[in-house]
């Protein structure tokens, strides 16, 4: 059976999965539906009480009830490259493809309910707080006056994106920043704004978990660090990325975090502080994680692999493998 | 009238190093110019940064 990855050609995170999984002679399929109608062909028929689909990329054939998993990593917009494309012509791609998928038994990496969920910044912190992981105060708000009162309660703040997109038009970049205490908050009307107190942080936490697989990594901050560079993706490049171990109060609330979130997979970010307490800043259900093997030698892409290749469970499932009740 | 978050917003950086490498359909992989797969280059992977958490920011968010 066949490992489906759904990404642009690009990828090369993805690719480091790919040589796994070629390494252990497991049959892969790499699509980006952005190519529809051009490199990549579908087809699916609903006949007899049955389903029968197919999917064609780069010479390659397969059946969708072949298939074992599908890994949606980062994949373009269905048909963004058709020699005429068009939203219509992207909704009736996405629909016809992801439509078809959602039918077989295979697992996901993620479900594309879950993931769509998940993406969520607001919701992460709502479920982070129920499953008992320590979140910085944060406000989200259009008013004002909330702002400014939150900052009188908190007043080194940090501001972000509600979303984690950056604008395209132009193209910008909103880093995590510091919120100066005389700050003028009445641009807050203007679009919802995501406040949180700033943790003067240890290190930087990267938590990377495959099924119930947890790989953390460690970038300790430096001692006369500028507490103005918050974003560490955006500060200096500093020390690296050094594996270590998940705390024994962390770890029950990180499971609870996936499995509540039906998350086969998810890059979690914690800063830590002076006392060694890992704050939970976000989870992003298909974050990078090149950059954490390339530094720390960790077997992350190994991992996603060996989670990919494994047997379609005998019973239907449609949500990253977790059973779900026939109509 | 520009929201909050956008007083903190910087120009996005593209990156600087050149890609070194190409899509091979036939391998479903990126290979460099000598045949080699570039997934399997950690050093090269860190010099051009293509795989790093602001690497995907244009079209994905989920870094």
């Amino acid at each position: 059976m066949t490992v489906l990855i759904l990404t642009c050609e690009e990828d090369v995170t993805a690719d480091m999965v790919v040589v796994h999984l070629n390494a252990t002679g497991i049959p892969v399929v790499r699509v980006d539906p952005a190519d529809l109608t051009g490199g990549v062909a579908l087809s699916g028929e609903y006949v007899h009480g049955r389903f029968r689909g197919h999917l064609s990329a780069g010479g390659r054939l397969v059946s969708i009830g072949g298939l074992r998993s599908v890994w949606v990593r980062r994949p373009g917009t269905p048909a963004g490259r058709a020699a005429q494309p068009s939203a219509w012509l992207t909704e009736e791609a996405a629909q016809a493809l992801y439509g078809m998928l959602r039918g077989s038994d295979a697992r996901w990496m993620n479900h594309p309910d879950a993931a769509r969920r998940a993406r969520h910044k607001p919701w992460q912190l709502r479920l982070a707080q129920r499953c008992g992981l320590p979140v910085p105060a944060t406000l989200i708000t259009t008013f004002p006056r909330a702002a400014r009162e939150f900052s009188e309660r908190y007043p080194d703040l940090v501001v972000k994106p509600v979303s984690g997109a950056h604008p395209q038009d132009p193209p910008r970049a909103v880093p995590t920043s510091r919120v100066a205490p005389d700050t003028d908050f009445s641009a807050v009307a203007f679009g919802p704004t995501l406040f949180q107190r700033r943790i003067s942080k240890r290190a930087d936490i990267r938590l990377t978990v495959v099924g119930d697989r947890m790989l953390a990594a460690r970038k300790a901050a430096a001692a006369d660090a500028d507490p103005d560079e918050v974003d560490v993706r955006f500060a200096a490049p500093g020390a690296p990325w050094r594996p270590t171990d998940v705390p024994s109060c962390i770890a029950p609330g990180v499971r609870a975090y996936l499995r509540e979130a039906e998350l086969a997979y998810g890059a979690f970010d914690f800063v830590e502080d002076a006392d060694g307490t890992w704050w939970f800043l976000e989870c992003n259900q298909s974050g990078q994680f090149g950059f954490v093997e390339v530094e720390t030698g960790q077997p992350i892409a190994r991992t996603i692999a060996e989670w990919l290749a494994r047997p379609v469970p005998a019973e239907p499932s449609h949500v990253n493998g977790a059973n779900r009740t026939a109509c | 009238m520009q929201p909050f978050a956008l007083n903190y917003a910087r120009p996005a950086v593209e990156l600087e190093a050149a890609i070194p490498y190409v899509y091979d359909a036939g391998q479903q992989l990126n290979v460099l110019h000598d045949g080699r797969v570039a997934a399997s280059d950690f050093a090269l992977l860190r010099e051009v940064g293509t795989t790093t958490s602001t690497a995907g920011s244009k079209t994905h968010f989920d870094d």
